[in-house]
């Protein structure tokens, strides 16, 4: 089964912004509840999306640099890249199916 | 191992460096970060007590598994020489924590001010296993077993500073918190016993909580509640662990959100429960504003009277208490049986609770040692081992009773005087023990039921037993009535039993 990566400032640039298919990323904070029961749905769509879009988490505490890049007011955030650029993105708990319908929306049913 | 790819990040033993900040929420983390120093790759960097010469490092570069302080145990790994603090170490399951953990190599400390003693005194009742003093006890696990504690006599609540100095002394890397009032009868005897408490155990951890934010905010907490603080929903929806998966929506005016991370609601059935829903407020709270690390542990009914080591010697067994106040419900009924008291069934003796054996909480309280919770990550788990009605329990020690032990046992209802509802359904969460933390019951019901009997049975227990018989039928009624609760019937349970079997649900996770 497929899994989200771990992104850090690292790995940012190449797995996400120079990226082949579009990739959402999950934005958290350990202190936030939401975010950790978001945690396995992440994974779960990681493996169901395999191939079609890529899943990634960045720990907002770990990165502030690029947490600041990217405006992160409120945690867990949804963030779709396509192409390097950002397309959605969403604040807030969100379910499976929530997160499904992000994505079709933005990349046209795609599952 | 369970905890194997835990990181540092997780490890109590380390200092948080760098630009650490603590907001709630992340609500202020655009304004607040203008300064953000941009040529650092991460502001968070961990700085281990234990290995100093390692300087400062990313938290997320060693396992457990790589690093030689954390080594293998049968529950995981666990931090070598671990500095535990059991508050309430006097009582029934700190006293068998304290010998467990020590036994496994951890350093062991303690804190508590016999508050316990001295409110069963207060009633009239006796622990029936007799516990000797705790300077013999202390005396007894350095001959018997090797282990030290290093015991503190300090009331929680009343002595903060006391506390606080212990702490500051001792610095544990985490702390089980079991030094509270846990009895919901007790609670409700009059309004005196109701703030008292309340405020012993509501303000005792709301202090405790303040000195690790000034003191050790990188050890890991765990706190124990109990399943009575979501009573018993009669939606029938499932009791989660403390907080609503991501994929509960909820569903209005056309729309949806998903509840994931809030916690559910609670209906505590006491004012007992109600300060430990207080508690949980609390340590959410706390774990947010200040990055503690904290486990809230919804503990069902413990039950049972063995581990190797409160076993090895009559100085180093646990309390257990059997009166309406103060005993829990499967040993109260053992206790019953061996007197030939018909087993007491309130009203229609149909509640469902979850459970565990005493040897199987000390297991899962080791897991979750192994595994700390992450900076300002609260979290919540249900510590049961199985869900069963009241009667299917006392159908299981009459069973018992009556097949090794030749005794006649009988079960009878009694009115209820507590306000619960006394038939509804019931669907507990037991996902995070088994598949997060590795955990499986080891302990046969049956099998403790029959320790018990033989441990209850010895003429000199029997005897302690059969002076305090007069306090095991309840006279405190959640109504503020005070008299005895009257026999509505005896009854066989033979055919009832299958019914429950069918309500009482266990949900171990998504297929
Ligand atoms: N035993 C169960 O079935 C059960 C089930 C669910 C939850 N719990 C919870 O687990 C914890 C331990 O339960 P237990 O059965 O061992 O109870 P216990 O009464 O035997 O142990 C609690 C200990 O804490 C001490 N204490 C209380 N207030 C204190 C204070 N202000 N300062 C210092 N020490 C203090 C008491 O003297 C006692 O020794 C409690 O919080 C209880 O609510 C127990």
């Amino acid at each position: 089964m497929k899994k989200a990566i771990t992104l850090n400032s690292k790995n940012f640039q190449k797995e996400v912004l120079e990226s082949e298919i579009p990739v959402l990323v999950d934005f958290w904070g350990s202190w936030c509840p939401p975010c950790k029961m978001v945690e396995q749905t992440i994974e779960e769509l990681a493996g169901d999306l395999d191939g079609k879009v890529k899943v990634g988490k960045l720990n907002v505490d770990q990165y502030p640099v690029l947490r600041n890049q990217y405006s992160i007011i409120g945690l867990p955030t949804f963030i779709l890249f396509k192409d390097g650029q950002m397309m959605k993105n969403e604040v807030g708990a969100r379910s499976k199916k929530q997160l499904l319908k992000m994505l079709n929306e933005a990349l046209g049913n795609i599952i | 191992m369970h905890n194997a790819k835990c990181t540092c990040w997780n490890c109590p033993a380390i200092n948080l460096a760098g630009k650490v900040d603590f907001r709630a929420c992340g609500q202020a983390g655009a304004q607040f970060d203008k300064k953000a120093d941009d040529s650092q790759e991460t502001h968070i960097m961990a700085e281990c007590k234990r290995r100093p010469d390692l300087g400062l490092f990313d938290p997320m570069s060693i396992t457990f598994e790589e690093c030689p302080e954390w080594q293998k145990t049968p529950y995981g790994y666990l931090l070598k020489n671990m500095r535990v603090m059991i508050l309430g170490v006097d009582g029934y399951l700190g006293w068998t924590l304290a010998l467990w953990l020590g036994r496994l190599g951890c350093q062991v400390s303690g804190v508590d001010n016999y508050n316990r003693r001295n409110w069963v005194k207060e009633r009239g009742a006796h622990t029936v296993i007799p516990i000797s003093r705790m300077s013999e006890r202390l005396h007894a696990a350095k001959e018997v077993l090797g282990v030290n504690i290093n015991f503190r006599e300090i009331d929680i609540y009343e002595e903060r500073d006391k506390l606080k100095e212990f702490i500051d002394e001792i610095k544990p890397e985490a702390i089980v918190h079991y030094g509270e009032c846990p009895s919901a009868p007790f609670s409700m005897i009059d309004v005196e016993h109701a703030i008292d408490v309340q405020r012993n155990n509501v303000l005792g951890t709301l202090g405790l909580l303040f000195t690790m934010r000034d003191i050790v905010p990188e050890s890991s907490l765990l706190k124990l509640g109990t399943m009575g603080e979501y009573g018993t929903p009669l939606t029938g929806r499932p009791l989660f662990e403390g907080m609503f998966p991501a994929d509960a929506v909820l569903h209005w005016d056309n729309r949806e959100w998903s509840l994931g991370g809030e916690l559910t609601p609670r209906d505590p059935v006491s004012f007992y429960h109600v300060s430990k829903v207080q508690d949980t407020f609390n340590c959410y709270e706390a774990s947010k504003y200040w990055w503690l690390r904290s486990y809230d542990i919804m503990q069902g009914v413990i039950f049972g009277v063995h581990t190797e080591e409160v076993s090895a010697d009559p100085r180093l067994r646990t309390r257990l208490d059997i009166d309406e106040w103060f005993g829990t419900i499967i040993n109260r009924f053992v206790a019953q049986a061996v007197l030939d008291i018909p087993l007491t069934l309130y009203g229609a003796g149909q509640q469902i609770r979850g459970f565990i054996a005493l040897r199987d909480a000390m297991e899962c309280m080791t897991r979750l040692l192994a595994s700390p919770p992450e900076p300002g990550q609260y979290a919540v788990v249900n510590q049961i081992s199985g869900v069963k009605s009241l009667r299917q329990l006392a159908y299981i020690v009459a069973k018992v009773g009556r097949k090794h032990f030749n005794l006649p046992v009988q079960i009878q209802r009694i009115e209820n005087p507590r306000v619960e509802a006394d038939i509804h359904p019931f669907e507990a969460l037991y996902e995070k023990l088994p598949k997060q933390y590795g955990f499986e019951p080891k302990v046969d019901i049956e099998e403790e039921v029959r320790r018990m009997f033989e441990l209850l049975m010895k003429p000199e227990i029997r005897a302690r037993i059969e002076e305090k018989k007069h306090v095991i039928i309840p006279k405190t009624w959640w109504s503020g009535v005070k008299r005895e609760a009257q026999r509505i019937e005896l009854i066989n349970l033979e055919k009832e039993i299958k019914e429950d079997e069918e309500r009482a649900k266990i949900f171990m996770g998504k297929k």
